[in-house]
């Protein structure tokens, strides 16, 4: 292996979208790692989903190897998820990095997650090294993508390296700039172990693989190691590196070292990423700063649904969290619905990705339910005590009369926006309680406005809102940032005289009303005529604030059922009774999956 | 021609009482859906005539309009054969292949009844319905049929066709009056004059018929209570033994419903057609006619029975042979059908090319048998659904819920529908199949 001042370690940062994914692929190709042959599009995601949606979720790392003014030099480069929603993994690859590649599309310039990505590489200490990509395009503007490099995020514009990762253009370049520009890690080779876990995976064949960047000391297969936060130990029987297929490496791992371990551990449950590595026998005094354990803070409940039983439900889920573990679940229990799991996840599209990879890989039918967000609710407890409890669900909200206030997440928002849609995003946010912060002019009109917003009201469509009034040129990037109280309220839904809790919401009490009867009117379009008439109520507390009928099923028979009508008919009816079997059952009312969803259609 | 058929009312069959509840069937066993002849034995023969001179946009019956043939336009048209002769020629080979089979079995081919549909059985050249009618004869197939049954358009009943229809053993015809409002007919693209109509039963009458059904078709698109409530009282007045009245039904594939698609055509809205449906009950009970099936009504008579057998077999799961092309096919659970096609039909003769061949698994044949039964006023027997249903199925607690709505009754042995339940089977079968 390279001595330590041969190594580079560093990440590649963008906003969504612009080719981080693609250039990693043509750096590997110009180091020799993959050629045209074996190339893949986009070989660090590997997931077949991350490959349909174009996203990267999981973060990969790769060892290659450049040779810079006669040197040899190792390029470690780590991909990072470049959604909001992974914010944490994110920042844990750059603890891994002394440099970040910070891409920037040519025709797009500067974006919302440009601007956060680069917050979080200076908060980490990273040297930069701004990339203008896709200057192959005939719509690209480098130069004045550089200018705007240099007046918003302050770097010079002279030091952005210009590529086209889909020609290969500017890539030698680029590489000679990262052996260049990036310092060599820092770090004692002799103190003892400490290493970070920046990312890991599991591999149906070996267990979890855990991805590392050594920080202080050294270690070898053979030795055993702890983990410092999960408090458990194992004996390293692999380290390797990524070339990019996975590299058995017997030489020690020291200071400075990125690459991958092997040590029988069974379940990503027993892995956290931040969390660092020690040896066992020879132990760090503390951890390295910076972990903390993954906080979901968006809920839904999955329900089977159709022939899926419970069972296969909870062992679909099971299996997926072996190797999938930044989402959280436990049993919960309907009245209306069943049996089921209440399930964390960082964010909307974490959830969405979870749901689908349920679906798919674990072949379950679910029926999900409206997503909440994380409450901190002030009661009164025993002997008049105030105490705070968290919960994750509407239903869990103790009976009002305990309740002194309810706090929510608040989001710290940052919208990149054409000058022209100000005033709409500025009524956006302000609609949904946003308390504004700050307005900054970004080159060639635009601005970047801030916002303070409850999560709760930018889980389900804002992004959607924002898109669509911005014409797409919109982007935002958001973090929790705390709780805040605020005059909230439960409102409950009944459908025909029974509450379903599914389909309770917390809501602002000036809203509650708006929400109720646009929810109801949501829920009359989605819930089909039954042969009963099915009233449908909002209440708060007892009392009603809304209501919508359901009028039972007028007509509805076959006219005409003879010899050669009868096959045909009965398949008629089974298509009916197939559709009846999707929904969910509540009382003796058929409740579509979009229903349960409709919680979240703020009307607007 | 005068061909001796029996036309004597089978033992097995009884007279309807009138002051009796319309849903205590006469005869049970002719009610209940398991009550079947001995396995094999086709109780009904179905005979698919395909030709009609225009295709009506809410048919989708299989169907074909014949080329004008210069044949045709030259005065030689009853002797250059065409598409008819071709077609007659292949169903009688088909009927002869089965009466052969069949005899081979040991089950000769003896339906109680026999009915041609179409298509426009009444648009067959009068040559081609002596040979078929000199084939079904010839074979001895009519010995025991008691109820003969012709679809009929008003337009083509000639007394001479139906002089010969009658002596080749008709002795019921079902005409398609659909509508005698000349709006309505032309939403349908029904091409007759309503005045047809009448002069249609009033050839049957005269050529002996005693046994004339009519069928009447509400919610066309622009209908308004009032006015089939006008098409009723025409229908009533010309005093059929029968009555079909349909809702009706956008058929996939068919011209109409593409027109409601694009927006061409306005479908009657739910509440207005579940009030047409609803006036249709009452008025027909009041003229003296007992509803024994969700869209059939016959007249109460104390002397006969005037259901339409041959129909009731279909709901009741008798066994019956279709011949022709898109004919379908029952025996024991087993479904086929010919295909669609005239050219195949003509050239696979005499085994004609089948689609849709199935034999039901019990718990589908369990939906099927209640989705037929359930549309007879008697409904089916409680003793077989017992005894199709296990304790735990979650039917059972449907079917209780359904009852407690009042759209499902149990009588004494028998479930079926209430009259409130007529408006909404589709809705309540779907949960039970």
């Amino acid at each position: 292996m390279p001595a330590a001042d041969n190594i580079r370690n560093f990440c590649i940062i963008a906003h969504i979208d612009h080719g981080k994914s693609t250039l990693a692929d043509r750096m590997l190709m110009g180091t020799g790692a993959m050629d045209e042959r074996t190339k893949k599009e986009q070989k660090l995601d590997s997931m077949d989903l991350e490959r349909e949606r174009g996203i990267t979720i999981k973060a990969a790392a790769v060892s290659v190897e450049h040779t810079y003014n006669g040197k040899l030099y190792e390029l470690n480069f780590i991909d990072t998820p470049g959604h909001v929603d992974f914010h944490y993994e994110v920042s844990r690859a750059l603890a891994a990095c002394e440099g970040a590649i910070l891409v920037v599309d040519a025709t797009q310039g500067v974006e919302a997650q440009t601007v956060a990505n680069l917050y979080k590489a200076v908060d980490a200490d990273l040297e930069l090294i701004p990339v203008i990509n896709k200057i192959d395009l005939p719509s690209a503007e480098p130069d004045k993508r550089a200018m705007q490099v240099e007046e918003v995020l302050g770097l010079d514009a002279a030091d952005c390296v210009m590529t086209s990762a889909k020609t290969g253009v500017g890539v030698p370049e680029l590489l000679d700039a990262i052996c260049e520009r990036f310092p060599p890690p820092k770090g004692e080779p002799d103190a003892p172990l400490q290493a970070l876990i920046f990312d890991a995976k599991y591999d149906d064949y070996r267990g979890v693989i855990v991805y590392f960047r050594v920080v202080n000391g050294h270690f070898k297969k053979g030795d055993r190691i702890l983990m410092m936060g999960a408090k458990r130990t194992y004996q390293v029987t692999e380290l390797g590196k990524f070339k990019p297929d996975m590299h058995p490496t017997p030489e020690p791992f020291e200071a400075g070292d990125v690459g991958y371990m092997v040590a029988a551990i069974k379940s990503l449950e027993d892995v956290n990423v931040g969390d660092t590595i020690t040896l066992d026998t020879a132990r760090c005094d503390k951890p390295l700063p910076g972990y903390q354990e993954p906080q979901p803070m968006v809920y839904c409940d999955f329900y089977p649904s159709g022939d899926t039983q419970f069972d296969e439900l909870r062992d679909a889920i099971a299996r997926l969290h072996v190797n999938d573990a930044s989402f959280t679940y436990e049993p919960s229990n309907s009245e209306a619905l069943g049996s089921g799991f209440r399930c964390g996840f960082l964010g909307m599209l974490h959830m969405d990705i979870i749901q689908e990879r349920l679906e798919r890989e674990g072949d379950v039918s679910i029926v999900q339910t409206a997503p909440t967000v994380t409450y901190e609710v002030v009661i009164t407890g025993k002997g008049g005590v105030k105490q705070t409890i968290q919960i994750t669900n509407p239903s869990e909200l103790p009976d009002m009369g305990q309740v002194r206030e309810i706090r929510e997440p608040i989001v710290a928002a940052e919208i990149i926006t054409p000058t022209t849609s100000i005033g709409d995003i500025m009524k956006l946010c302000e609609n949904r309680r946003g308390i504004y912060k700050s307005q900054k002019f970004l080159a060639d009109d635009r601005q970047i406005l801030e916002y303070d917003l409850p999560l709760a009201e930018i889980i389900y469509d804002f992004f959607d809102k924002l898109k669509s009034i911005t014409s797409g040129y919109g982007t935002m990037d958001y973090h929790v940032t705390g709780f805040k109280a605020d005059n909230l309220v439960k409102m409950d839904v009944l459908v025909n005289g029974s509450p379903v809790e599914a389909l309770s919401l917390i809501v602002h009490r000036t809203k509650a009303e708006f929400r109720g009867r646009h929810l109801l009117k949501r829920l009359k379009e989605q819930i089909d005529r039954h042969l009963f008439e099915i009233p449908l109520q909002a209440a708060i507390g007892g009392k009603i604030i809304a209501r919508e009928t359901i009028k039972s099923v007028g007509k509805n028979v076959t006219a005409k059922c003879y010899g050669g009508d009868v096959t045909r008919k009965r398949k008629l009816l089974e298509k009916q009774k197939k559709g009846k079997e999707r929904m969910k059952r509540v009382g003796t009312v058929d409740i579509p999956q979009e229903a349960f969803m409709s919680v979240l259609d703020t009307g607007e | 021609m005068n061909l001796p058929i029996n036309r004597t009312t089978p033992e097995h069959i009884g007279p309807t009482d009138p002051k009796q509840d319309t849903g205590n069937a006469p005869n049970p066993e002719a009610q209940n859906p398991q009550a079947r002849s001995a396995p094999g034995g086709f109780q009904g023969l179905y005979l698919h005539l395909p030709f009609c001179f225009h295709k009506c946009h809410y048919c989708d019956f299989y169907s074909v309009v014949p080329a004008k043939e210069p044949a045709r336009t030259n005065g030689n048209a009853e002797n250059a054969p065409d598409i008819q002769d071709a077609f007659t020629a292949a169903l009688c080979a088909e009927l002869r292949r089965w009466v052969v089979s069949l005899q081979d079995q040991g089950e000769p081919l003896a339906p109680a009844t026999v009915f041609a549909g179409g298509g426009t059985p009444t648009f067959l050249k009068p040559s081609c319905w002596k040979t078929l009618l000199h084939d079904l004869h010839g074979h001895r197939v009519l010995q025991h049929v008691d109820e003969f049954t012709v679809e009929a358009n008003p337009e083509t009943v000639t007394p001479a066709l139906m002089d010969m229809l009658v002596d080749g053993g008709v002795n019921r015809v079902s005409i398609g009056a659909q509508s005698f409002d000349r709006g309505s007919l032309k939403a349908l693209e029904r091409w007759h004059d309503p005045d047809n109509v009448p002069r249609a039963v009033e050839l049957c009458r005269n050529a002996g018929l005693d046994n004339v059904s009519l069928d009447l078709i509400f919610a066309i698109p622009g209908q308004t209570l009032d006015m089939l409530n006008r098409d009723l009282e025409r229908l009533l007045e010309l005093q059929p033994e029968h009555l079909s009245i349909y809702g009706l039904t956008y058929e996939p594939q068919t011209a109409l419903t593409a027109r409601l698609r694009v927006g061409q055509v306005q479908r009657v809205d739910e509440d207005t057609e579940r009030a047409m449906y609803d006036h249709v009950m009452t008025r027909l009970d009041a003229a003296g006619y007992e509803q024994y099936e969700l869209s059939n009504w016959a007249r109460r008579d104390p002397t006969r029975d005037l259901r339409c057998r041959h129909n009731l077999g279909y709901w009741q799961n008798h066994n019956w042979l279709g011949l022709g092309p898109a004919a379908a096919s029952h025996r024991d659970g087993q479904r086929w059908r010919n295909a669609p096609n005239l050219p195949r039909y003509v050239s696979g003769s005499p085994n004609p090319p089948r689609v849709d061949e199935e034999t039901l698994p019990p718990p589908l044949r369990f939906g099927e048998q209640l989705m037929l039964g359930l549309r007879t006023s008697a409904g089916v027997e409680r003793a077989w659904i017992d005894a199709a249903l296990e304790p735990g199925d979650a039917r059972n607690a449907y079917l209780e819920e359904v009852i407690a709505l009042g759209l499902l009754e149990k009588t004494e042995s028998h479930l079926r529908l209430t009259r409130q339940g007529r408006f909404v089977a589709d809705t309540i079968l779907a949960r039970l199949l």
